[in-house]
């Protein structure tokens, strides 16, 4: 290799893997992860955005000035629970019958 | 046996531990419709995702209930014989690999003759296991998730989850951190930490047990609201691994060659690779988000790498230590480069990526275990006790969780035999499992989170590798030295390049990680 390889210097559009998920997406009034997003205004860290697999929190990372957040695309892994220390985040689990189907696993 | 509760056992997850205690306590003799096993996932095994290789022969002794489980469970996919080490950098690979005759199990070896490893695929292992409890009388409820326990004495709806889920609006942060539970009622309180657990709250209505095994795998949320672990500690990032995977279709016959898998007969299943990597390949990408985001300038992520065989997918992921990722760098970027290293690249070129998801791994072994495993009526077994060894070339969960799952389906089976159900009864459990294998394997490798979480090993290591191994065997007439001088010359040009590497190279750290290496 006569030149150094850049390695991972692209943005990957995780969307498409996420198409191949099958969802059953619940209502709004009962979304599995609720955040508070007053709490996100200070936070210069924001490893929700950078831990989360699903893209499920966009922030100053694509350009935004407030967090966004959707729960839509969620794979249930329980990464942003871990990652957020500032307390805006309540996790749970969706509710039976909802969420994602894996077929492999 | 107390005849008034609906259950002697309700188990909360079907997943490995949730269905081998099932299956251990039908051969404990308990009745079938006796258990009661519940899984958020419809149909089971639709939440659940491994990396992953079934380690060991634990399931032979439940071959009464999931007979011929090596040929039959459809998610049982290849069983592995050929195994691979690496290490990555940017530039080079350098891999390791073994394939054993022994591990094809059909004798003649010197060294045991044995098949112990086997790749799986989890939505599709678990449904199996689920019918074939079913069959055996089992009660299963899939798409039913469980968030409160049924207390003895307390009404289930003087809190609701969301309280023991739900930072409070006066929560502070880190160690002052507080939830909503935490502003009840002092009774409650005390209920939900100390009481004795005795069923489950199933949409306000409550089945009632004299036992309830938590099974809930690596996202704890009733372990840690239910006061096994405390929150602080469940809620720390340290210890705990974020896997991202993909299934890639390839077809069974390209799999077969590309890999020189064997094709399988009647009584075996087509045998299969699984490679695991140390990944030095994110440095272009961690000095363009330190430069970006200097809250976590300097943070290197630490990452390995796996790659295994299915019949005719591959499972490809990358496992992120996540105290190690700095701001800047999105964990699905991670996987996409690891796919797009030149080592890795043609191993998956022409497939078809099928499934993307991710998980968690308790991997913290014994340094950061919830406090207790059993209160009065309950117990915790598998990824949601902790139980995960990991040394960087192997994750062993799987066959923990289903051990674990088999004790304490044994002392359960002792207490309904003699009706106490109290945390003393409850408790051989906890001490048969320190007496295992599982307990000593994490005690004899405790040492190993500590290696695995060295910078070196996701830096200087996997480039040193490369790079001697490059060196070594390369003809480009420049004088042949040996091997020792080699090293050394590498050592001091990599210590030259940054203050990090010069320190990361030093002597002592040398000696440092030497020692834990040794204790792998
Ligand atoms: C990326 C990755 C790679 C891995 N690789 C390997 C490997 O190669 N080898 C290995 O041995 N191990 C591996 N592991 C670890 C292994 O997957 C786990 O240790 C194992 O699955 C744990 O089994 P468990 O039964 O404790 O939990 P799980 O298998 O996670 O099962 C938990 C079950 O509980 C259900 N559940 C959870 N909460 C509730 C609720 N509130 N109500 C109802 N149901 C609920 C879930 O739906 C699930 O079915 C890997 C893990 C990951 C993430
Ligand atoms: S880490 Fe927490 S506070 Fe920070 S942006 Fe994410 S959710 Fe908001
Ligand atoms: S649980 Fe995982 S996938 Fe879902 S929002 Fe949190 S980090 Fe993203």
């Amino acid at each position: 290799m006569s030149e150094k390889t850049k390695l991972g210097l692209f943005e990957y559009d995780v969307k498409n893997g996420l198409g191949l998920i099958s969802y059953n997406v619940d209502e709004h009034e009962h979304a599995h992860i609720i955040v508070d997003t007053k709490k996100c205004g200070d936070c210069d860290s924001m490893m929700c955005v950078w831990g989360c697999p699903a893209q499920c929190y966009m922030f100053r990372d694509v350009g935004l000035d407030e967090m966004k957040f959707q729960y839509e695309d969620c794979v249930e892994c329980g990464t942003c629970f871990l990652m957020c220390t500032d307390g805006a985040l309540s996790w749970n689990h969706p509710r039976g019958g909802f969420g994602i189907t894996y077929a492999y696993g | 046996m107390d005849e008034e509760v609906d259950f002697d056992v309700i188990i909360i997850g079907c997943g490995m531990a949730g269905m081998a205690c099932a299956a251990q306590l039908l051969k404990e003799g308990v009745e079938g419709d006796r258990i009661l096993v519940v899984d958020r996932g419809e149909p089971i095994g639709a939440k659940n995702l491994s990396g992953g290789i079934l380690w060991g022969r634990e399931l032979d002794e439940l071959e009464d209930i999931f007979p011929n489980w090596e040929m039959d469970n459809p998610g049982i996919e290849r069983y592995i014989n050929h195994k691979k080490i690496g290490f990555l950098s940017s530039e080079d690979a350098f891999i390791m690999e073994g394939k054993f005759a022994s591990w094809d199990g059909i004798g003649g070896t010197e060294e045991p003759s044995m098949r112990t490893g086997w790749s799986v695929l989890r939505a599709k292992t678990d449904s199996w296991f689920a019918e074939k409890l079913e069959e055996a009388g089992v009660f299963i409820m899939p798409g039913i998730k469980i968030d409160q326990l049924h207390i003895d004495g307390l009404d289930h709806t003087s809190y609701t989850a969301r309280d023991l889920t739900s930072p409070a609006d006066d929560a502070g942060k880190g160690a002052a951190q507080k939830w909503r539970i935490d502003n009840a009622d002092p009774e409650i309180i005390n209920a939900i930490r100390e009481g004795r657990i005795c069923g489950i709250v199933q949409d306000g209505e409550v089945m009632t047990s004299n036992v309830v095994v938590i099974a809930e795998g690596s996202n704890s949320i009733l372990t840690r609201s239910y006061a096994f672990d405390s929150m602080l500690h469940a809620q720390s990032r340290h210890g705990i691994i974020l896997g991202v995977k993909e299934v890639i279709h390839l077809g069974e016959d390209v799999i077969n060659s590309r890999f020189g898998c064997f094709s399988g007969d009647d009584e075996r299943p087509p045998s299969g690779m699984a490679m695991e990597a140390a990944l030095a390949i994110y440095d272009d990408m961690a000095e363009k988000a330190w430069a970006e985001y200097p809250v976590t300038a300097g943070q290197v992520p630490r990452a390995g790498g796996w790659l295994y065989t299915n019949r005719d997918t591959l499972s490809i992921g990358v496992v992120i230590q996540l105290d190690s990722l700095p701001s800047g760098i999105h964990t699905y970027d991670m996987l996409e480069a690891y796919k797009s290293h030149p080592a890795i690249a043609p191993l998956i070129s022409g497939g078809e990526t099928v499934e993307y998801g991710a998980h968690l791994v308790p991997e913290y072994g014994l340094n950061r275990m919830p406090d207790r495993l059993v209160r009065d009526g309950a117990v915790v077994i598998g990824d949601a006790a902790g139980l995960v060894y990991s040394n960087g070339a192997v994750i062993q969960g799987q066959n923990y969780s289903i051990h674990s799952g088999k004790l304490a389906a044994k002392v359960i089976a002792k207490c309904i035999e003699s009706g106490d159900f109290s945390k003393k009864s409850l408790g051989q459990y906890k001490k048969d499992l320190d007496a295992s294998y599982v307990m000593r394997d994490l005690k004899r490798f405790k040492t190993t989170a500590k290696f695995l979480a060295d910078d070196a090993n996701y830096t200087w290591v996997p480039k040193f590798m490369g790079k001697m191994f490059n060196r070594v065997v390369r003809e480009i007439g420049e004088e042949k030295i040996t091997v020792e001088k080699q090293a050394l010359r590498l050592r001091k040009e990599m210590r030259r390049k940054d203050k990090k590497t010069k320190k990361g190279m030093g002597l002592l750290n040398l000696l440092r990680l030497g020692m834990m290496g040794r204790k792998l």
